[in-house]
């Protein structure tokens, strides 16, 4: 069992010293692999948090939203509507809600005004998200003013800042009375922007949602799980030129990996040759073989992991933020909880390292299996 | 003792460039004594050498080595055997560039998966003893000929084999290398090992360390003189 | 003596693995710890009703995802790719995409 081991280790040594012989070469293939695996599972890491995040989150969503579309645009709905779907079995509460954008032509951004369900701010003071705070440099007692509908200005006494860790859900909302609300944006005190529904049964969330719109053809219900299903869809690989762009680097990191594994020199011919007629077997060769595939991948997935968590959850997925900003001036610091999927990490082992430990040791086979006497002729 | 029964090789069988170094050869080489195969380039002392010492397997024929068959041998066997009973010096030294003498040395014991730290006191008192302790660390391509030579030899013995195989060993060497490598070969048959030697200077074969000489042309033997 | 190099080698893989194991511990702690943070989060999406994240907030349908209309997001095609960078990164809503059977 020690000769084992220590077999092994010679081997090591041996590969190692190889390797070190091309240092440049094969630090810089150690570099760009790591940085694929950093990048790859940078993505992963992130989307996975940021999907499970959401299902934890949503998850205490309205059971159905109820929408009016007209003319296949979406309108107020009237709040009288709320009667006869509070009638159909299974619906427990109807509460119109109050929503809406807000565009701050001073700092170009989009503000999402919310009439809370609960604890409303009295009229004339509002709570607003981390990032408006931020970005206005506006605080708690501040007076803040907005144009209305109808071009008028309007101040506002901050009663609160949303806390900062809720930033992925609050960010850009600004929290204000019903009467605000409406005097605002110039809806009627007869129009709610939708329903929002409470259902006993998980069940019943289709049925409900087909009488509603027999009741009211314009309708458009979204039930909870369609919600779920949304931000369990996001960031999916058939999503986003990130992942087109993504895929055309790996495939070039492949031929380069391919070329680098399988370009099996006429040096290296020779040296399997040496290494056979001094003593060696075939599968010691293809144990070299091995170790040399894997000391350059496991290091690369290893070093590439670790830092990708870092990155993810400690700096706040710092480097996709320009992609993921868009054009968008209020963008939160996600501050996410690190969900690690195991399985997405070993796919990640399976993707990398055996593939590339693979293309190392088979174009080595044919050469392993030579007469030694090769070195001799 | 090893024993040629009727070997014969044939290189790329069935090809058009079909070619055959050794027509059958038969020929007993005994441990007490150092052979020398003599012969011009092409006259099939390599492949004769290279049979023997378990590199390759003959085309027909068999070989036995102290009266066990091992023509038949599967690879892992024969691999043993080469690495257990025979050290080889090679034309070209063949040690691996990059790598450092000493670990050049060790590398015939690796997969025997021997002790690191006595593995490396061997290796080390094996290129002192050939005068190269200053240059264990050395890259192979930064030593002279004669200083890469005796670091082949250093590499063929590290495994103590019983054997030592020598393939044209002088032809990169100049004549006052070669009596050195005369001398080194001398004591180590002093010290009992047996030494087969394949060469066509005269410098080896008419050194008094052949006891036999065996001379080959056209993949056979020609002619054999045994000293003493 | 210098160190051998597996030596070397076989440290450093040691040393990033017990660096992984560390990353894991780290995690399921983070997360184990989360319950009274979600508590809060998730008594907020309850306050405020609230259906979407705030991450996109260049547009109404990236804004509000899920309750984006049809005909917003993709006023030429379904599948169109708009002049906004995240909509290359967002697909529309499935539910969109496919028709709920119940409904028409």
């Amino acid at each position: 069992m020690p000769n084992l081991i220590e077999r092994q280790r010679h081997i090591i040594d041996f590969t190692l010293s190889s390797l070190l012989r091309r240092k440049g070469k094969n630090c810089a293939l150690l570099l760009v692999y790591t940085l694929i695996v950093f990048i790859l599972a940078s993505v992963l890491f992130f989307t996975h948090a940021l999907k499970r995040e959401a299902a934890l989150l949503l998850n205490e969503a309205p059971e159905i939203i109820v929408q009016r579309t007209l003319a296949g645009r979406y309108q107020t709905i009237p709040i009288a509507w709320s009667d006869r779907i509070l009638k159909i079995n299974g619906v427990i509460s109807v509460r119109p809600r109050l929503w809406g954008y807000h565009f701050d032509s001073a700092f170009k951004a989009n503000y999402t005004l919310t009439v809370p369900a609960g604890n409303p701010p009295q009229q004339g003071s509002i709570d607003i998200g981390s990032g408006i705070s931020m970005m206005r440099g506006a605080n708690r007692g501040d007076i803040i003013a907005f144009t209305g509908h109808d071009g008028i200005p309007r101040s506002f006494k901050i009663r609160n800042i949303l806390e900062h860790e809720s930033q992925l859900l609050a960010n850009d909302l600004i929290l204000l009375s019903e009467e605000d609300y409406r005097d605002f944006t110039g809806i009627p005190a007869d129009q709610a922007t939708d329903l929002a529904l409470r259902v006993r049964n998980s069940r019943e969330y289709g049925i409900i949602a087909e009488k509603i719109t027999r009741i009211y053809p314009d309708t458009r219900p979204i039930v909870r799980t369609e919600i779920l299903r949304t931000y369990d869809a996001l960031f999916g690989w058939r999503s986003g030129l990130l992942i087109v762009i993504f895929s055309a680097a790996i495939l070039a990191f492949v031929i380069f990996a391919w070329e680098k594994a399988t370009g099996l020199s006429a040096e290296e011919r020779r040296e399997i040759g040496i290494l056979k007629a001094v003593g060696w077997e075939t599968s010691d060769i293809l144990l070299m073989k091995f170790w040399e595939g894997t000391v350059i991948s496991l290091t690369a997935f290893l070093v590439g992991i670790i830092l990708a968590y870092l990155h993810v959850f400690f700096t706040s997925s710092a480097l996709f933020a320009p992609v993921l900003k868009g054009w968008s001036t209020l963008y939160p610091a996600f501050p996410l909880t690190p969900f690690l999927d195991l399985g997405q990490v070993a796919t990640l082992f399976f993707l990398t390292v055996v593939p590339y430990t693979i293309t190392t040791i088979v174009p080595s086979w044919r050469a392993a299996t030579i007469d030694p006497d090769a070195v001799m002729r | 003792m090893i024993s040629a029964r009727g070997i014969s090789k044939v290189f790329n069988h069935g090809l058009p460039n079909e070619f055959a170094a050794l027509h059958p050869v038969s020929l007993d080489v005994s441990l007490h004594e150092t052979t020398v195969l003599k012969g011009p380039s092409g006259s099939g002392k390599t492949t004769l050498l290279g049979l023997m010492a378990c590199m390759a397997r003959p085309t027909s024929g068999r070989i036995f080595l102290n009266e066990r068959e091992i023509t038949s041998l599967p690879e892992r066997f024969l691999t043993e055997i080469r690495r257990s009973t025979f050290g080889f010096i090679f034309q070209q030294f063949n040690l691996i560039k990059g790598l450092s003498a000493l670990e050049n040395v060790m590398i015939p014991a690796y997969p025997t998966g021997e002790k690191y730290s006595i593995l490396r006191r061997r290796a080390l008192e094996s290129l002192e003893m050939f005068n190269l302790g200053q240059r264990a660390d050395a890259r192979i391509e930064w030593l002279s000929g004669g200083e890469a030579q005796r670091v082949a030899i250093a590499r063929a013995l590290i495994n103590n084999p019983a054997i030592i195989i020598a393939d044209e060993p002088t032809s990169h060497l100049d004549s006052i290398q070669s009596r050195e490598f005369i001398d080194i070969m001398t004591d180590l048959k002093a010290k009992g090992r047996t030494i087969i030697l394949a060469s066509h200077d005269p410098i080896v074969y008419d050194s008094g360390l052949a006891d036999r000489v065996v001379e080959m042309r056209d993949g056979r033997i020609a002619n054999e003189i045994k000293s003493s | 003596m210098a160190l051998r190099r597996s030596t070397i080698f076989l440290r450093t893989v040691a040393g990033l693995v017990l660096l992984l194991a560390m990353i894991f511990l780290h995690a399921s702690n983070e997360v184990r710890t989360s319950g009274p943070l979600f508590a809060r989060k998730n008594a907020l999406v309850r306050q405020l009703e609230l259906t979407d994240l705030s991450i996109f907030t260049e547009a109404t349908y990236t804004r509000h995802l899920s309750m984006a209309d049809i005909s917003t997001p993709f006023q030429d095609a379904q599948m169109s790719l708009d002049h906004f960078p995240s909509g290359a990164l967002v697909e529309p809503p499935p539910h969109l995409l496919r028709n709920h059977a119940q409904l028409d």
